[in-house]
């Protein structure tokens, strides 16, 4: 019979005692996740590696304050969102910076009668990606945010809030616009892949 | 605006994401249904929505690095904080950030840094302004005993001796020895070598004396 691997609490119990293997594991079992997670933001995979890495010492430079009320995954995918948003602004990528708040936009561009349709069958995977990848870059970081949660990392709407901070209606309404401006980004650099 | 059943079609647009997303309950669920079925409108609507999920695709998995845990974890113990992104400081920012020109510099060589290297950086700094100090001083020290004091090289107290008293001068200077050679063209640089690195006090009474 095979050991059951520890899970995530006995894990960072171990690793505040000076286990350093119990951290090691920590890191093995989310590293994958956490390097899919910041590709979203950077594709320079210099980058997404130091990133992921900061998130991990941060974690573990504050894991006496981790109080078990969320998943360690959440715990520390909060930690990895605040260090990429940290590491955009600091290389003064981040496209959030515009005047408008986002989330005070005019009816006018909530979801409009615009239609797409999906990707073309004939379309490679790889091909998709850089589309999109491409017009989230150019969406405001709170709207592009909760897009990669939801869509990529497939996060319920209460996990999403508990990372940002925010009410489930205040996500919901947040993906709607978020889900809106997508669209028009996209049929406005691709108007090929508007419903006819 | 069409009205089905208990749900007009702006609630039923409203609610078709979280129903996607699997977030509606079955009671909140079940009258979009029936809406949905009568309505072609918001079908089309709801189906919209489904082809912009099919744009959310995964790129390709990036490789992590082989070593990628073990490395994490060994600067982790090694008091790494991670604070790689903060514009470098060589004042310490407190006990919970403990930033440094190390960390920030080693974010691309990936060689080690720990708090022992901070501490060794700040002491080779402090060794280097130390030494500085030291070597300044002591070439303004050496700067006042070359410069000489007093009148005794002043420019027009030369200008009293003739050209005859100068020569008796170094021939004085250069001893009897001096007085043998007939060639006086030979003696200025022994003089000159005289009035500079000879015995300097002697040199502001000879102008007015005979020999």
């Amino acid at each position: 019979m095979e050991p059951q691997p520890a899970d995530d609490t006995c894990l960072v119990q171990e690793t505040l005692a000076g286990n350093q293997a119990s951290f090691q594991l920590l890191v093995e079992r989310y590293q994958s996740r956490l390097f899919a997670l910041v590709r979203h933001y950077t594709r320079n995979p210099v980058e997404v590696e130091d990133v992921v890495q900061e998130t991990f010492l941060k974690a573990y430079h504050r894991l006496d304050s981790f109080q078990h009320q969320s998943s360690f995954y959440t715990w520390i995918y909060r930690i990895a969102v605040n260090t990429v948003l940290d590491f955009q602004k600091k290389r003064g990528r981040s496209p959030v910076q515009s005047v408008e708040d986002p989330e005070l936009l005019p009816n006018s561009s909530q979801p409009s009668g615009s239609r797409i349709v999906s990707p073309d069958a004939r379309m490679e995977r790889e091909e998709i990606a850089k589309i999109t990848h491409e017009v989230l870059e150019s969406m405001p970081e709170i709207f592009r945010t909760v897009l990669v949660m939801r869509e990529f990392e497939d996060m319920a709407y209460q996990d999403i809030a508990d990372v940002l901070g925010i009410s489930i209606g205040t996500v919901e309404s947040r993906l709607f616009r978020a889900r809106a401006r997508f669209k028009e980004k996209l049929l406005q650099r691709h108007p090929e892949f508007g419903e006819q | 605006m069409n009205d089905h059943h208990d749900m007009n079609c702006q609630e039923a647009r409203e609610r078709i994401p979280s129903y996607l997303d699997g977030e509606l309950s079955e009671t909140a669920a079940a009258p979009l249904r029936r809406h949905l079925m009568d309505c072609q409108p918001c079908r089309a609507s709801a189906q919209s929505d489904k082809n912009l999920k099919r744009w959310f695709v995964e790129p390709k998995a990036m490789a992590v690095p082989r070593d990628f845990s073990a490395r994490v974890a060994r600067r982790a113990f090694a008091g790494d904080t991670g604070e790689r992104f903060s514009p470098p400081s060589l004042v310490p920012a407190g006990a919970g950030a403990a930033p440094s020109l190390v960390a920030v510099a080693d974010a691309r060589t990936k060689a080690p840094a720990s708090r022992s290297d901070e501490r060794h950086l700040r002491f080779v700094l402090l060794l280097t302004a130390a030494a500085a100090l030291v070597l300044l001083m002591l070439s303004l020290s050496i700067r006042s005993l070359a410069v000489p004091g007093g009148t005794e090289l002043k420019a027009d107290s030369r200008h009293t001796m003739t050209a005859d008293e100068a020569l008796q001068h170094l021939d004085q200077l250069n001893g009897p020895a001096a007085n043998t050679t007939p060639a006086h063209g030979s003696t200025p640089a022994s003089g000159a070598e005289g009035t500079t690195s000879g015995t300097p006090a002697k040199t502001p009474a000879a102008p007015g004396k005979k020999p």
